[in-house]
């Protein structure tokens, strides 16, 4: 599974870079990055809080193809 | 032509009501220092408190995401003005962290979706008693709705939903001269938060499926929080989930009154449902401004500003910079409308910003099903001026034509 944000739903909110700075940062802009893409067993908690707490609806795991 | 505005004329009612030429014309000259508060507008305060404008787009950004620089906890005298002690929205980390924590998971997008068909039925129940003659939609829906949803999320009884109206104005007055009676609104503070601390008292001796319940159990690094900190909570989700959505529901639809070819559109093609909303977000902002104070010296747009010093940052005045939006005054639809400040951005993010969006979708819907056509009737509507920090109605009187 990787992590991902959708740049179109994105509103630069910057809740996830805030609650787990591990998994995202930010850019000069504002726009989070993923820094984590494939959370191991240990960090994929807080990656699906990330998801559950993103005000637009933006991050998603997703199947590795 | 225009009245020339001066920075304190920001706090006249006239630019409350109508802020923009204000915004225009000031915002060049941002930030600038003005008196925000005047001497003797509440009891004791013997010097006036005086604050920096941040009016334009980059420096409302940029003090929102520097949030080490801009601190949220506020002056001495600006929490004497407010009367009461809040949580979240006058938090630092890692208080700020550990308090959104609890508080978080009642307003996902999902918890607010599954929501959505209750959010429904009290719009239809609001919608049944509004008949085809002039009706003030913000008196009969738009302040009704969001104080149910509040009220329900909160656990408290339908007999206190005036009580609650009364409470919340109280709250975000905002005095602004030294005529002001101040003893009405300190009082009606004072009644909401020992009606709180009766609720949670009632809720620690049983509790029940609500918000109160979660805060008067809840444990932040195994300690339970203090009484002051629960009326802080309860106080920020009644008002913060109530005035604005309120303002955000009668912006719009004061908006659409004014553009019967959209409204037919949007009949037509639901999908501008969510463009509307975010373009009124934009357009017509429903909170205008708040507060930071800087906790180091800072330079901002080429003004250095001191350390301790208040801001405000003006949310309303950012969303018309046309430096990021290009004919800033135009509501339209086709604008890349992720960047607006409608609600924030960075650690304060409007908490409720998924609600916001879920009553305001419910209301056009609900009004795009039943009605042909909404236009202004004879009555003319009455912007607020009670509060500076918001922009909305206390009156939007709308002829609402239905089906035939």
């Amino acid at each position: 599974m990787h992590l991902v944000v959708d740049y179109k739903k994105c509103r630069r909110a910057g809740q996830c870079s805030y609650l787990h700075p591990e998994l995202f940062r930010v850019d000069e802009g504002g726009a989070p990055v993923v820094v984590v893409e494939h959370p191991d067993d240990e960090s994929r908690e807080a990656a699906e809080e990330a998801i559950e707490l993103c005000p637009n609806g933006a991050i998603a795991l997703r199947e590795d193809k | 032509m225009e009245t020339v505005i001066t920075p304190d004329q920001l706090l006249a009612p006239e630019v409350t009501a109508d802020p923009y030429s204000a915004y225009r014309q000031l915002r060049d000259r941002s930030p600038f220092n003005y008196v925000a508060l005047p001497a003797g507008v509440i009891p004791g305060l013997e010097e006036p408190i005086r604050a920096w404008a941040f009016l334009k787009y980059d420096d409302v950004y940029g003090a929102l995401r520097d949030h080490d620089t801009f601190s949220s906890v506020r002056h001495p005298l600006v929490e004497k003005a407010a009367k009461a002690a809040l949580v979240l929205i006058t938090d630092d980390p890692p208080r700020h962290t550990r308090f959104r924590r609890l508080v978080n998971k009642a307003f996902t997008v999902r918890r607010i979706e599954a929501l959505t068909p209750w959010i429904t039925t009290v719009a239809d129940e609001l919608l049944s008693v509004v008949g085809q003659s002039e009706t003030d939609l913000v008196q009969y829906y738009a302040i009704p709705l969001p104080i149910r949803v509040i009220a329900r999320l909160l656990g408290i009884p339908r007999d206190q939903y005036e009580n609650f109206k009364r409470w919340s104005d109280a709250f975000i007055a905002t005095p602004s001269t030294p005529s002001t009676d101040d003893t009405e609104r300190t009082r009606d503070i004072q009644e909401m938060m020992a009606y709180f601390g009766k609720v949670a008292a009632a809720r620690r001796a049983q509790g029940a499926e609500d918000l109160i319940t979660a805060l008067v159990e809840a444990e932040v690094e195994g300690e339970k929080l203090e009484e002051w900190e629960i009326l802080g909570f309860c106080m920020l989700l009644l008002v913060a989930g109530n005035e604005t959505t309120t303002n955000l529901i009668g912006n719009m639809l004061n908006v659409l009154a004014e553009r019967p070819t959209l409204w037919r559109q949007l009949r037509e093609d639901r999908s501008l449902v969510e463009s509307v909303i975010e373009e009124t977000l934009r357009y017509e902002s429903p909170v205008q401004r708040l507060l930071r104070r800087t906790t180091r010296d800072v330079e901002v747009s080429g003004v250095r500003i001191p350390a301790g010093d208040i801001v405000q940052v003006y949310y309303g005045s950012a969303n018309r910079d046309p430096k990021e939006f290009p004919n800033p005054d135009e509501f339209r639809l086709d604008r890349d409308l992720r960047n607006h400040v409608a609600f924030g951005t960075g650690i304060h993010y409007c908490l409720g910003a998924p609600l916001a969006r879920a009553e305001a979708r419910v209301t056009l819907n609900s009004f795009l099903d039943r009605f042909s056509a909404i236009r202004r009737g004879p009555t003319p509507a009455v912007r607020q001026t009670a509060s500076q920090l918001v922009l909305g109605f206390w009156h939007l009187p709308l002829v609402l034509e239905g089906e035939r």
